[in-house]
C-alpha cells in the first residue's frame, strides 16, 4: 500500500512538474516578444480573450499586433522608440475587461489599446478608456452603441447594419432564397444583430421575402437541435447565423443532418480557419461577407499573408487583419502627431487616411469606418470568392 | 415537431443517464458526490481525440481511451480521496477535494490541448431515417442502444456478479463487509474505474454526436447529470436512467415552448423541485444522510 502511495505521489509530482514547465515555456515566449522593455519603448496594449472559448481571436490580435510592431521596429521604431506589445487576457468577459481597463489606465504609459473582442465587452471597457483619455481601437466591435461612448473610442470594423445588409443580400440575391430563418447567440451583439436583420428585411419591401423564424441560443451550448427543429418546421430555406465560428459550424452540421439542402449565411466574425476544421463537409457552401480575404491577388495583401503564415503557421483571419491595420494606424498617427500625448494622437488618428490590408480606412466623425465587402463561400474545404 | 423534439431529448437524456450512473455508483459506496465526474468525462473525450489522431484506428483508440479514463478514476481515488478516508476526515472535505480535482483536470486539458473547440470524428455516421415524420440519425439510434446496453450491463454487474455482491456489501456497511473478507479498497477502486469508463463512453458518444471537444465541456453536462442522478434517486442505476431521460426531454421541451435560452435552467429547476418535494428522488431509498 505504502509503495503504491509513493508511486502515485511520484506520478502526480511529475504531472505537476511537466505542466509547470509547459506554462513556463509559454510565458517565456511572450516576454521574448517584448524586447526586454526599458525606457525607450512605446507600449501598446492588446486586450482580448487569450484563453477560453474565443481565444482564437485574442491570440490572433496579439499575433497581428506583434507582427506589425516587428515591422516598425525593424524600420527603427516610432519617434525613435521601440514598440512593445503588452498582452491582456479579458477571457471575453465584461468583468475582467473592466479590471483590465482600470489596470491599463493605472499604468499611465500605454499609448493605446487594441481590443477588446466582443461588442458587449468593449462597451464595458470603453467608458473607462474615455474617462482616462486612452485611445481604444477595437478591430471587431460592431455594435452601434460602441463608439457613441466618446471621441477616444474608435473601431476598425464596420457597424453591424452594413454587414447585415451584405449578409441579407447574399441570402436573397446571390442564393435567391425567400424564407429566412435567424439563429443568434444571446449576447448584446447577437440580439441587436438579429433585430437589425429583421428591420432590414422589412425595409426591402419585397413581400415574398420574409423572416419565418428567429431562435436565440446560448453561446457555447453544443446542442442546437431544438432550435433547428423549430426553424425547419417553419420552412426556412436559408438560415442566417449571428455568431462566431463555434456557432456556425455546429449549426451547419446539425441542420444538414435533417435538411441537407439548407443554405447557411454567416457574418465576417465566423471567417476563420477554425470554421473549416470544426465544420468539415457540413460547412461546404456556407457564405458570408468579409472585409479581408486572405486568398486575394493584391500584392500587399499577398506579402502580408505570407509573412503571417511564416511566423504563425496559419492564415490570418479577417478580424486578425483588422487588428493588424489598427496597430498600423495607431503607430502612424503617433508618428504624425510627433508625440505620445493622447490628445494629439487622437486628433491625428481622426484625420488619418490609411491604406492597409483591409482596404482604405478613414474614420468618420463618430470613429466608424466604411469598408468594401468581399463575398466569400466555402468550396472544397477552402474559402473562395463568390461569383 | 413535438415527436422530433422528444426524440432529440431522449438522445440527450441517454447521455446524461450514462453520466448520472457514474455519480450514483460512487455515491452508493462512499456517500460522496464526485464533482470531478464532469471533468473525467471531458478527459475521456480528449483521450479519445488524442488516440484517434495517433491513427490507431477508431475502435482501438476509443477502447484505449476508456481504459485510460478508468485508470484516471483509480488515480483520483488513490491520490486524493483514500488519504482522506484513512484520516477519517469529514465528508465535506472529500467533496471539496473532488471540486479541486475537477479544476486540475480541466486546466491540464487546457494547457495540453488548448481551450478552443476541436473537431471530433463522427461516429456511426450512416445517414438519417424517417419514422412517422420524425427524422432520426443513426448516431442518435446508436447512442440510445449503446447507453441502454451499458446500463443493463451495469445492473447485471451489480446484481449478479461476485464483485457486484461486494459492492452492495460495501454500500450497506463497509466495516462489516471488510470483516467478511471483502477487500473494501479494491471495491472502491473498481467503482471509480467503472465510473471513469462510463464517463469516457458518454464523452466519446456525445463528442461523436456533436463532433466538438473542448476542456470545459464537462462543466454543464456534469451538473445536469448530477441533477438527473438526484431526480432518479442518487445511488440507483434505474433511477439514473429515468432521471437522465426526464432531464433530457424536459430540456428539449423547454427549448420548444419557452425558447432555447431557457433550456439550461431546466435541469436545475428540476433539481430544486426534487429537493423540496421528494429529497430521496424517484427510486431512492429512505433515510440516507446526504452531504
Amino acid at each position: 500500500m505504502k509503495k503504491m502511495k509513493k508511486i502515485a505521489g511520484l506520478v502526480l509530482a511529475t504531472i505537476l512538474a511537466v505542466s509547470v514547465v509547459g506554462c513556463g515555456d509559454k510565458s517565456a515566449s511572450t516576454s521574448d516578444e517584448s524586447n526586454g522593455g526599458g525606457k525607450d519603448t512605446l507600449k501598446i496594449a492588446v486586450a482580448g480573450p487569450m484563453t477560453g472559448d474565443n481565444a482564437e481571436y485574442g491570440i490572433g490580435f496579439t499575433n497581428a499586433a506583434t507582427l506589425m510592431a516587428k515591422e516598425w521596429n525593424e524600420k527603427g521604431g516610432v519617434l525613435g522608440k521601440q514598440i512593445e506589445i503588452v498582452q491582456y487576457d479579458d477571457k471575453n468577459s465584461s468583468e475582467e475587461a473592466a479590471t483590465i481597463a482600470q489596470k491599463i489606465a493605472g499604468e499611465g504609459n500605454i499609448a493605446g489599446v487594441i481590443g477588446h473582442f466582443a461588442s458587449g465587452v468593449c462597451l464595458t471597457a470603453a467608458p473607462i478608456y474615455q474617462e482616462n483619455k486612452i485611445i481604444e481601437i477595437s478591430p471587431s466591435a460592431s455594435h452601434p452603441d460602441y463608439n457613441v461612448v466618446g471621441d477616444f473610442i474608435f473601431r476598425n470594423n464596420t457597424v453591424i447594419s452594413a454587414e447585415a445588409a451584405a449578409s441579407i443580400e447574399i441570402a436573397t440575391k446571390d442564393l435567391g432564397k425567400k424564407n429566412i430563418g435567424i439563429i443568434s447567440i444571446k449576447t448584446d451583439w447577437g440580439t441587436n444583430t438579429s433585430q437589425i436583420i429583421k428591420e432590414l428585411v422589412e425595409k426591402l419591401g419585397d413581400d415574398s421575402i420574409k423572416i419565418v423564424a428567429h431562435e436565440e441560443v446560448v453561446e457555447g451550448s453544443d446542442d442546437y437541435s431544438p432550435a433547428i427543429t423549430k426553424l425547419n418546421q417553419a420552412g426556412a430555406d436559408v438560415v442566417i447565423c449571428a455568431g462566431m465560428y463555434n456557432l456556425v459550424a455546429p449549426v451547419a452540421k446539425q441542420y444538414k443532418q435533417i435538411n441537407p439542402d439548407i443554405a447557411v449565411v454567416g457574418f465576417s466574425n465566423a471567417y476563420s480557419e477554425q470554421l473549416i476544421s470544426l465544420g468539415g463537409d457540413a460547412v461546404e457552401g456556407v457564405c458570408f461577407p468579409v472585409i479581408f480575404f486572405s486568398e486575394s491577388e493584391e500584392e500587399h495583401i499577398k506579402s502580408y499573408v505570407e509573412k503571417y503564415e511564416a511566423e504563425y503557421g496559419s492564415k490570418p483571419s479577417a478580424l486578425t487583419s483588422q487588428a493588424y491595420d489598427s496597430v498600423g494606424m495607431l503607430l502612424e498617427a503617433i508618428e504624425k502627431a510627433g508625440a505620445t500625448d493622447s490628445q494629439a494622437v487622437r486628433d491625428a488618428l481622426a484625420e488619418l487616411s490609411y491604406t492597409g490590408v483591409t482596404g482604405d480606412t478613414k474614420f468618420d466623425e463618430e470613429g466608424n469606418v466604411d469598408k468594401q465587402f468581399v463575398k466569400v463561400v466555402i468550396k472544397d474545404g477552402k474559402f473562395v470568392k463568390m461569383n | 415537431m413535438i415527436g422530433q423534439q422528444i426524440f432529440n431529448g431522449l438522445t440527450l437524456g441517454m447521455c446524461y443517464a450514462l453520466l448520472a450512473v457514474g455519480y450514483s455508483l460512487v455515491f452508493g459506496i462512499l456517500r460522496l458526490v464526485n464533482f470531478s465526474h464532469g471533468s473525467i468525462y471531458a478527459f475521456g473525450a480528449h483521450a479519445a481525440l488524442l488516440f484517434v489522431s495517433l491513427k490507431f484506428g477508431i475502435v482501438p483508440a476509443i477502447l484505449l481511451s476508456l481504459l485510460l479514463t478508468g485508470v484516471l478514476g483509480i488515480v483520483i481515488d488513490k491520490t486524493a480521496l483514500e488519504p482522506l478516508r484513512k484520516k477519517n476526515s469529514i465528508g465535506i472535505a472529500s467533496l471539496i477535494t473532488t471540486i479541486g480535482i475537477s479544476n486540475i483536470i480541466q486546466n491540464l486539458l487546457t494547457v495540453y490541448f488548448g481551450s478552443e473547440k476541436k473537431a471530433f470524428p463522427a461516429l456511426f455516421d450512416f445517414g438519417t431515417i424517417t419514422v412517422g415524420g420524425i427524422q432520426i440519425t443513426w448516431t442518435q439510434i446508436f447512442i440510445c442502444i449503446i447507453s441502454f446496453a451499458l446500463m443493463l450491463l451495469l445492473v447485471l454487474l451489480v446484481k449478479k456478479t461476485k464483485v457486484g455482491l461486494a459492492m452492495r456489501g460495501c454500500e450497506q456497511n463497509a466495516k462489516a463487509a471488510s470483516l467478511m473478507g471483502v477487500n473494501v479498497n479494491f471495491v472502491i477502486s473498481f467503482t471509480f474505474f467503472i465510473g471513469g469508463v462510463s464517463a469516457a463512453i458518454a464523452g466519446t458518444l456525445i463528442s461523436g454526436y456533436y463532433q466538438i471537444v473542448y476542456p470545459t465541456m464537462g462543466y454543464m453536462a456534469g451538473l445536469k447529470a448530477f441533477a438527473a442522478a438526484v431526480l432518479g434517486g442518487i445511488g440507483s442505476i434505474p433511477g439514473a436512467l429515468t432521471g437522465g431521460l426526464l432531464v433530457g426531454v424536459s430540456e428539449s421541451m423547454a427549448a420548444t415552448f419557452l425558447g432555447s435560452t431557457y433550456r439550461d435552467c431546466m435541469a436545475f429547476v428540476i433539481l430544486i423541485i426534487v429537493l423540496i418535494v421528494r429529497p430521496n428522488g424517484l427510486f431512492g431509498k429512505k433515510g440516507i444522510t446526504k452531504v
